[in-house]
């Protein structure tokens, strides 16, 4: 214990020198630019802004990419609740029932809750990181690829009872979205699937671009359908209060602790984690409300809860870095990236041998988050503000921003055409009263699915029992079946009330 | 959809030809704008920081920024396509490696370019030895034991590699037409993956890249039984090479190298391999190359000339063990 | 003649037997992309012993969908539902078209044209525009993000068109 507190003093003393503390602010600063700016993802960030630190100092650097990192977690709720857009895969789930309180006029309090939430499971997570790190990375460790298909069976079960509407049609477009995740390079034998000659298409769909698609495009246009100016107008005159009213705080409170202790054990787990945990996040509010019926329809725990989750796994998504020197996904390969150029070797050493790195980078991330709630506190009142532009300025302006962001990922106008055909079928899927966010995490989903089944298979040579006698694997599923039971379960007895209606009138 | 591809095809075309018709071949001025480096891999790979650190000390000598531009996927061969097809005035280059440039032959039936016919070489930059590793608690003691073990367990071993094309899936193809073994391959997502892995115990053993490997064979949670070059590496002393261990035939490293489209003036190709070779010879880049584990070529491994032969005798190696796999 | 109100405001195109036309016509275009993906998988390498080929799970999530879209279609013969939504063609269209030359123009025209230009062809998409006003931002907001994308984010995206430059 005492070396923590000596640790975290460390930590503090080199986070809070002046050139650190700029960094920080500046990381925390672009990454909330980033994050509100649909399309430019973290990744591509990070990944721009990389060369840039090369003149900095490893700490600082690596403080500032951080500060990018968490900072586009913050950010990417914005987009998601003001515009119906998610910028990344982790902020799907904020869109349904942010943007429902967006058009109820209560945008103020959604995007305050999303940045307190955000901060109190940034300050657990950083503490978690700081005394429980070395011993959660056994989680990561015990993860084969039996555990992961079993994870993501049980994260597209989240989908199916995320959604507000029929079973069935939520299944559907999960298999759609597993399908889509398909297009591509198959990576066990590179053979290009379903690509039909089209380069662009050798790498697969991006997230963004149907993402992009799917909610912002296909909500653009719905809004210009005649008959919508009216539902809009309402939006812009029902604006009340910015910030959350005491009621507001009591409901969410829970659903943050809970969202908080969810993303802080998921962000661990390399590879889909963090997705996973917002996804899990909602679900768990939904099954245990009392009236699960307000969800989808701009209840605050919708929002408070997967955000918490989803910035608690960001956080906690280090751990696996830090302790083993093995980057969990693509934004922390590059911060291995950073490292290396800088001389420094990340692995199983470093907390000993560069303790000034990590605890400063921890002690950072605290410093980080408090500087992103004093950042995006005061800005809801300024994106609050943007909702009462008139429209007929406002969608133009989305749809070039939109298009600038998704061209920036790959620099390839064929991801601009292809998000537009997707806001197409998007607007097509809303009229037929599909939901889109299980089709988007189906797609997010898909390729660590089937690369995981593979897996699992290749190394036990064909025994697909071992998804049932490894012990983390068969909890895993034992949870989705239970799940699904629970998701089938109301909407069957529903029809026999049904039937039974009938028959009595 | 074929209409627009058609469009987007027509727009190119129309850059294309507007940058050929105004675009003065003056090589004596070169360069003039901005030189964009393409890197077939993600930020942060071995090769992309081969490529930055070279790259950065060449810009102080060109005396124009370089760019790197990261364009991922089909195992480099997307990227290398993209830079055959750029206009060859000295302002599109890329980072090749051993994959993009020689493996890709055999792997790939496809390609849409050639290594050698499709570019200029201009300069080797730096090489990454391969390491043979396996799971910390793996019976054997040295590499003969591993050899026997590996001979003795027929397909029972899972060796896990970084994806069809990546140089720890190459490497050990060649390390399995030496022994002759066939163990089951596992195909992750990249060499993290691959990693954590083996770090876990779920997969036997691997080869990869010294950068990759090191800091967990320090950290006792990986085993290291050869390192696939002629010498000891610095940054692994106790390593003894694969010669030593009794297994001459697997020798291995993954290389990078800077390649020019083909077309691109003799002078500009000059001007850049000088650049590069300056870089080379900077102390502060080669500390930070030698850290990395990498070996840094010798002088006279680093004209075009020997970089071109090197493709050739690379493509003429693995042509043969890949074409194997591929039929297993 | 004794269809409900709701199905005749819509001028109900589809037979009475469909109970559900939203629901039936979803279904049906999900057997079509289904029996689409399954066409395009059919030149992949299907299971090989117990390792899966890359045709495998294509053709799994192919052949899921395709079912799935039966369930559903069937369901909306037997069982009421709701009446097909009504489309529009003016948002969808202009909307589209200034993507699309978005995508087409950005290359060889540089950001600030094809900004400016796919802003203008948004606009369209509604009746509400007035010109002048949706002049004046999209001078504004292409101003802005030439400064922001190119610059402030350093983005390697082209401003002006390729053949000014040189």
């Amino acid at each position: 214990m005492l070396d923590l507190f000596s640790n975290l003093a460390l930590g503090f003393q080199v986070a809070a020198s002046p050139v650190n503390l700029g960094l920080c602010l500046i990381g925390a600063l672009v990454g909330t630019l980033v994050g509100v700016l649909p399309g430019i993802g973290t990744i591509a960030t990070v990944a721009m802004l990389l060369p840039i630190t090369f003149g900095l100092p490893p700490v600082g650097a690596l403080i500032m990419l951080a500060g990018i990192y968490y900072g586009a977690q913050y950010g990417g709720s914005t987009t998601s609740i003001l515009v119906n857009i998610p910028g990344e895969a982790g902020s799907v789930v904020t869109a349904l029932d942010g943007f429902q309180m967006a058009k109820q006029g209560r945008a103020g309090p959604a995007l305050a809750i999303a940045a307190i939430g955000s901060f109190f499971a940034g300050c657990a997570a950083t503490v978690l990181i700081a005394v429980l790190g070395a011993p959660l990375t056994k989680l990561a460790l015990a993860f084969g690829p039996a555990e992961y298909f079993s994870l993501m069976v049980l994260g597209l079960i989240f989908a199916v009872v995320l959604a507000k509407g029929s079973v069935l049609k939520a299944i559907a477009m999960i298999v759609f979205g597993l399908l889509l995740s398909m297009v591509g390079s198959d990576i066990e034998t590179g053979a290009s699937r379903m690509t039909f000659g089209i380069p662009e298409l050798a790498d697969g769909l991006g997230f963004a671009t149907v993402a992009m698609g799917v909610f912002g495009f296909a909500e653009i246009i719905r809004n210009l359908d005649t008959g919508a100016e009216s539902d809009r107008q309402l939006v812009q005159q029902k604006i009340t209060g910015l910030m959350p009213t005491r009621k507001d705080l009591r409901d969410s409170a829970p659903a943050i602790a809970r969202g908080t202790v969810l993303g802080s054990i998921l962000g661990i787990l390399p590879g889909g984690g963090a997705v996973i945990a917002s996804f899990a996040a909602y679900t768990l509010e939904k099954k245990i409300s009392r009236d699960p019926k307000r969800f989808g329809r701009g209840a605050i725990e919708g929002v408070a809860a997967p955000e918490s989750a989803n910035n608690a796994a960001a956080q906690t998504s280090f751990i696996p870095l830090l302790t083993l020197g093995i980057p969990p996904n693509a934004v922390m390969a590059l911060m291995v990236g950073a490292m290396t150029i800088h001389g420094i070797v990340p692995g199983p050493q470093v907390m000993q041998k560069q303790p000034e790195l990590v605890w400063g980078m921890i002690a950072s991330m605290w410093i980080g988050n408090l500087m992103l709630l004093i950042i995006n506190l005061p800005l809801v009142g300024i994106w609050v503000r943007l909702l009462r532009v008139p429209y007929r300025l406002l969608f133009p302006a989305i749809v070039v921003f939109c298009a600038i962001g998704i061209y920036s990922v790959n620099n390839a106008p064929m991801d601009v055409v292809l998000a537009g055909v997707f806001g197409l079928v998007g607007y097509w899927l809303v009229k037929h009263d599909f939901e889109p966010a299980p089709l988007l995490l189906g797609m997010v989903l898909g390729p660590l699915m089937e690369e995981n089944l593979r897996r699992a298979l290749l190394i036990s040579r064909g025994d697909a029992t071992v998804f049932v006698t490894r012990p983390l694997s068969a909890t895993l599923l034992a949870i989705a079946a239970g799940l699904l039971i629970l998701a089938v379960l109301p909407s069957l007895r529903r029809k026999r009330d049904e039937v039974f209606v009938e028959s009595e009138s | 959809m074929n209409l627009f591809v058609r469009l987007l095809r027509l727009g190119r075309f129309t850059l294309a030809a507007g940058a050929a018709l105004l675009t003065p071949a003056l090589a004596a001025d070169y360069p003039t704008r901005t030189i964009t480096m393409i890197v077939p891999f993600a930020a942060g790979g071995p090769t992309d920081v081969i490529a930055r650190i070279v790259a950065q000390h060449m810009s102080t000598t060109l005396g124009q920024a370089i760019v790197i531009e990261n364009v991922v996927g089909a195992g480099g061969t997307t990227a290398t396509t993209r830079a055959a097809r750029a206009t060859p005035d000295g302002y599109t280059l890329i980072t090749g490696h051993m994959g993009t440039h020689a493996a890709a032959v055999p792997l790939y039936p496809k390609l849409a370019y050639h290594p050698t016919k499709d570019f200029e070489p201009v300069s080797l930059l730096a090489g990454t030895p391969i390491l043979i590793l396996a799971r910390s608690d793996f019976p054997a003691k040295d590499l003969r034991e591993f050899v026997t073990y590996v001979k003795a367990s027929g397909d029972k071993l899972n060796q896990a590699h970084a994806g069809v094309g990546s140089v720890s899936h190459v490497s050990c193809q060649l390390l399995k037409s030496v022994l002759d073994i066939k163990p089951t391959g596992v195909p992750f997502n990249g060499t993290g993956p691959a990693m954590n892995a083996l770090v876990g115990k779920q997969v036997d053993f691997m080869c990869d890249q010294i950068v990759n490997a090191v800091p967990q064979i320090n950290g006792g949670t990986i085993k290291a039984y050869a390192i696939a070059t002629p010498d000891r590496n610095a940054s692994q002393p106790d390593l003894p090479t694969t010669t030593e261990g009794g297994l001459p035939a697997f020798k291995a490293q993954a290389w990078n190298a800077i390649f020019a489209p083909k077309g691109t003036p003799a002078p500009i190709v000059a001007t850049l391999n000088a650049a590069a070779v300056k870089a080379l010879d900077d102390p502060g880049v080669r500390k930070r190359l030698l850290d990395l584990g990498s070996v840094i070529p010798e002088p006279a491994e680093r004209t075009p000339e020997a970089l071109g032969k090197l493709v050739e005798a690379e493509i003429a190696k693995w042509t043969p063990v890949l074409r194997d796999a591929a039929a297993n | 003649m004794t269809d409900a109100p709701s199905r005749l405001s819509e001028k109900s195109v589809f037979p009475k037997w469909i109970r559900g036309p939203q629901d039936f016509i979803g279904g049906l275009a999900l057997v079509a992309v289904g029996a689409f993906a399954l066409w395009a998988s059919s030149d992949l390498q299907g299971m090989q012993g117990f390792s899966f080929g890359a045709g495998t799970a294509p053709r799994i999530f192919a052949v899921l969908l395709l079912v799935l879209g039966a369930v559903l279609a069937i369901t909306a013969v037997l069982v009421d539902g709701e009446p097909m939504a009504k489309f529009h063609w003016r948002g969808p269209l202009f909307v589209s078209l200034a993507i699309l030359c978005f995508a087409v123009s950005i290359r060889p025209l540089g950001l600030i044209v094809s900004a400016f230009a796919s802003f203008l062809i948004a606009a369209l998409g509604t009746p509400e525009t007035r010109w002048k006003e949706t002049i004046i931002v999209a001078t504004a907001l292409t101003t802005a993000c030439s400064l922001l994308f190119p610059y402030a984010l350093g983005l390697p995206i082209p401003l002006y068109p390729s053949f000014l430059i040189r």
